[in-house]
């Protein structure tokens, strides 16, 4: 029996990646704003999918596999994380 | 008369502007830092194309909190001409200035090419010279320049004369080809309800001289003519 | 000095370099000093393969201010301003991430044309793919031209023209060069060397860390252990911090304080130093615990070896230092004083209290050549005699086929997405004609820039192949009024090491040296490219030098309304590109085309045969005095045939009809087989 899911992609920068998105919205609009306890922004893509599949982990790997076979990110400077909602 | 071009982190129209104003209009205009801009000094303001801060979180978006925009605010106040030009609408947009919203492209690639434009209204500071129904060929290139509004924003601008260019074909209607980014109702300009403040996608300063266009004219001259004409009224 | 370490596992360099380099200090080097000599004794800084073969183009002309040796040729055009130009390549990123690797692409040509104090005013981007049919070739091409786009238009730099050529030698590895133009006064162009003893050493811009790191492996222990999940292969580009930059560097240019000026990139900070003072005579002491970093941590290797993006150093007056602090600080952009330019000879490096290296800047900047063995493919010989194809029937068929092939199809997809009319001097626009033109506001002239290179001609025959590339830029250039005054070149070959790929590089440069002395026209500059090749498969990339060329036009009327080079596709594809570009109908007798012996009606068609032109004019009167002036001047000339007000484009051969096709339908085809290709409907 299927399932529908709500499965969450974000891709972001690798950690040791240049963000200048981040960066500027960090230092001209938040430091400038005057909000000096936030110590950092980093920006990156949201993607929400509706996967029908038999349980998370299905759902899971439904994505995962179509973010490598689509190119939904370059993992030469992307990371991904998935996370799986509701059912 | 002086005009002001301010110059935000990232304009890159500023120079433009201001040789169209110095070398072919002989205006006295002030290249001015966008942290050093006071409006007194000024009879009108340019707020040129770009990217400002990058174009990052949304065109527009971080330049509105610059301390000019302050300044600018005191200037549409006191009923004098604002114009921004691609970036420079999307900061007008941002800070309040002007109705609605400019979002990406509906193709969502930058899209640099020539429009064909209608003006719908002479009524504003930066069309007083151009009638009503003209056609005028000028260039975009933005990536961010969808115009849109509710509808019942849409009746109250068009109520109030708000709109003052479109996209359309040659024969002057607003088709959807003619139409380079989505924009609701075609619209490439809108105005404040005082006309003083104009805000388009299109480049009237890359359109101000015969040699630039492909069409032999300098469409985009009109514009600055007309504020010219406004500031002597 | 610090204690010796063993010589580094990752050093590249061979057994040979390594005895020279302990010749040379007449000791062991420190761990930093062998990083140093190993990447400024590499290929990709020290052209120690191509060199010696490079060295057969004739530099010089009366209208060159600089030319090879210095990052960017400068060309004088005439009433007291000058034109810095340079081309460079940035294949091996783009292949693995396309959107960043071409904007950090556009990024360091355009620090390099900045360096010589010039504002960059235009971009040409010579791009090689694939087949256009295979995904990832429409990932790549997708990716590369937003790149490209996101970048100069967020810098405010014009990209008025390039090249798109598909071919499956580049499935895997593309290629991605890119060229920048800049406009200086004469009198205020910057050479790239520190001649003032005294100086002061001001770092500016981005942040150091450790970004395209050369054997870092080895070097840098935090690295190997940092899994491989953290680190970006390809670096992120920052158009924003770049714009900035360029306005702050011209600023501070102004001021009149600043006496040395150059970019920081492949070799990072040793690269920068050691060339600077090799050039000027001098030394450089600098402290690299001054550096502004991004990143704790990082050891003088990384530190001297880093190639992080968006800096450059200055060499200060220190009289003006503050008034050049002021106007980084204006626009906010981030500096550090790390050293001073002393008159030692040598390049001093410390870190914490300790001198992690001392080497005198010439070493490091000269480094030994490479002879490298040169042999003929056994293959083409082969290639030479394939039999040619039987005569096909239906030409008008094949002409609507050849529009719409992806190597002549209207790139109008590409420059759309690329700002090509900022900076209000882009006169002739992409598309428009054989070459861009962009007006010098300063002087009323105007320059017509084009790049050029045909990799299949390189292929069969690279002497033919590198003659043609100069060949056709400068026939584009003159087709639009031009008159070319000089080049700057980007080769792209495979794997030097093999002897069939170093013979095409070999051929192809003496091919370009040949009509470079025949056309009077002098190379400014240059960048090599080896190593493209399918890392699986072994196989190189065809041979592609690019030229990429500047024309000075001084006056801008004349006899000519249209004028077309006959390259791909021959004179047929010219004609039918004038018809569809003008859209108006075409009717030309092929009889009346000057041939050298009879030919097919093929060959007639479609040959790529060098140093043709199609000229249309509006009088009889105009296009006999055109005969006269080729007659006079030794060129074959004929009237073929006439421009007609309607949509048919007729080619007839003694009054029988050779080919009758629809000019809109033609148009159709050109221009819907890219958009057709790339977008999702």
């Amino acid at each position: 029996m299927t399932q529908t899911f709500i499965v969450e992609v974000i891709i972001e920068n690798k950690p040791a990646a240049r963000d200048p998105e981040g960066e500027t919205i960090h230092k001209d609009l938040i430091l400038k704003g005057g909000y000096e306890n936030v110590k950092s922004v980093r920006t990156g893509k949201y993607l929400k999918f509706l996967v029908e599949a038999e349980d998370e982990k299905h759902a899971e790997k439904i994505v995962f596999d179509l973010c490598n076979a689509l190119r939904i990110y370059n993992p030469v400077v992307h990371t991904h994380k998935i996370l799986v909602k509701g059912g | 008369m002086k005009v002001a071009v301010i110059q935000f982190p990232g304009s890159n129209c500023d120079l433009d502007v201001v040789h169209v104003l110095r070398n072919i209009l002989n205006i006295p205009t002030d290249l001015v830092w966008h942290k050093f801009f006071q409006n007194k000094i000024y009879d009108a303001a340019i707020l040129p194309g770009g990217f400002s801060y990058g174009d990052y979180l949304r065109s527009g978006a971080i330049a509105s909190h610059s301390p000019a925009m302050e300044e600018v605010k005191k200037m549409a106040e006191d009923g004098k001409p604002v114009l921004g030009i691609c970036n420079g609408f999307q900061i007008l947009i941002e800070a309040g200035l002007l109705p609605g919203a400019l979002l990406p492209n509906d193709c969502l690639k930058f899209v640099c090419k020539w429009v064909i434009l209608k003006c719908e209204t002479s009524r504003t500071a930066f069309t007083c010279l151009i009638p009503e129904g003209k056609i005028l060929y000028m260039p975009v290139a933005h990536k961010e320049g969808r115009y849109f509004n509710l509808e019942e924003d849409l009746k109250s601008i068009w109520k109030e004369q708000q709109v003052v260019f479109r996209y359309v074909d040659e024969n002057g209607n607003p088709t959807l080809e003619a139409n380079p980014n989505g924009s609701i109702q075609n619209i490439a300009s809108v105005c404040n309800k005082e006309g003083n403040v104009v805000g388009l996608m299109p480049h009237p300063e890359r359109a101000s001289e015969k040699i630039l266009s492909p069409y032999k004219n300098s469409d985009g001259l009109l514009l600055f003519e007309s504020m010219i004409n406004y500031l002597k009224r | 000095m610090v204690k010796n370490k063993p010589i580094p596992v990752k050093v590249n360099l061979t057994p040979k370099e390594i005895r020279m380099v302990r010749k040379l200090l007449g000791r062991e080097p420190t761990y930093v000093e062998w990083g140093m000599f190993d990447i400024m004794w590499s290929e990709h800084c020290s052209y120690k393969s191509s060199k010696p073969i490079l060295k057969k183009l004739p530099t010089s002309s009366p209208k060159v201010l600089v030319g090879p040796g210095y990052d960017s040729g400068i060309v004088d055009v005439g009433d007291g301003m000058a034109v810095a130009f340079k081309v460079e390549s940035h294949n091996h990123p783009s292949a693995i991430e396309p959107y960043n690797g071409a904007a950090t692409g556009i990024g360091g040509i355009v620090r390099d044309i900045l360096a010589t104090g010039a504002r960059p005013i235009l971009l040409i981007d010579p791009l090689r793919f694939g087949k256009l049919e295979t995904g990832r070739t429409k990932w790549l091409f997708r990716y590369v031209v937003k790149g490209i786009g996101d970048y100069g238009n967020c810098i405010g730099v014009p990209t008025v023209a390039g090249e798109v050529e598909f071919d499956e030698s580049f499935e895997t590895n593309c290629l991605v060069n890119v060229a920048c133009y800049g406009l200086v006064r004469k009198d205020k162009i910057f050479l790239a060397r520190f001649d003032k003893p005294g100086d002061i050493l001001v770092l500016i811009g981005g942040a150091t860390g450790r970004d395209g790191i050369h054997g870092v492996t080895f070097a840098s222990k935090t690295i190997s252990e940092e899994s491989e999940e953290d680190r970006p292969a390809v670096q992120i580009g920052d158009p924003f911090t770049k714009k900035l930059l360029i306005e702050a560097v011209l600023e501070v240019l102004e001021t009149g304080y600043v006496d040395g000026v150059k970019d920081l990139g492949g070799g990072g900070l040793t690269c920068t130093t050691s060339e600077m003072a090799a050039k000027g005579g001098t030394g450089v002491e600098i402290i690299l615990d001054n550096l502004h970093v991004r990143e704790e941590g990082m050891n003088p290797y990384e530190l001297m070896l880093s190639e992080s993006q968006e800096r450059m150093l200055l060499a200060v007056n220190p009289e003006g230092l503050s008034k050049v602090l002021g106007v980084l600080e204006k626009y906010e952009i981030p500096y550090s004083i790390i050293g001073k330019v002393t008159d030692s000879g040598k390049l001093i490096v410390k870190f914490k209290d300790e001198i992690v290296a001392s080497i005198p800047p010439k070493y490091l900047a000269e480094a030994p050549t490479i002879k490298r063995k040169a042999k003929k493919p056994l293959n083409l010989e082969k290639l030479w005699r394939i039999k040619k194809p039987k005569e096909p029937k239906n030409f008008s068929e094949i002409l609507y086929k050849l529009v719409s092939t992806p190597n002549i199809a209207c790139k109008e997809w590409v420059y759309q997405q690329y700002d090509h009319e900022v900076g209000v001097r882009t006169i002739l626009k992409p598309g428009d004609s054989d070459a861009a033109v962009l007006r010098i506001i300063e002087t009323g002239k105007a320059i017509a820039v084009k790049a050029d290179c045909n990799s299949r001609h390189s292929y069969l025959d690279p002497f033919n192949g590198g003659a043609g590339a100069l060949a056709e830029a400068s026939r584009n250039v003159v087709c639009v009024g031009a008159e070319p005054l000089a080049y700057t070149d980007c080769c792209n070959f495979g794997n030097p090491e093999k002897p069939e790929v170093f013979w095409q590089f070999k051929r192809g440069v003496e091919g370009l040296a040949y009509m470079s002395r025949k056309l009077r026209i002098p190379c400014v500059g240059g960048n090599v490219s080896f190593y493209n090749e399918d890392s699986e498969s072994k196989i190189a990339v065809k041979p592609s030098l690019v030229v990429v060329i500047l024309g000075l036009i001084e006056n801008l009327d004349g006899l000519v309304t249209a004028a077309h080079d006959c390259s791909k596709g021959g004179l047929a594809i010219a004609l039918a590109l004038m018809a569809i570009k003008g859209k108006l109908g075409v009717k030309v007798d092929l009889s009346k085309i000057p041939t050298s012996k009879p030919i097919r009606m093929d060959e007639l068609l479609f040959s790529e045969s060098h140093s043709r032109i199609i000229l249309t004019t509006s009088t009889k009167e105009n296009a006999k005095q055109i005969l006269k002036i080729a007659n006079k001047k030794g060129a074959p000339a004929n009237l073929v045939g006439k421009v007609t007000d309607d949509d048919n484009f007729t080619l007839t051969f003694d009054g029988r009809k050779i080919v009758e096709c629809s000019v809109t339908q033609m148009e159709r085809f050109w221009k819907e087989t890219i958009p057709k290709a790339l977008e999702v409907r």
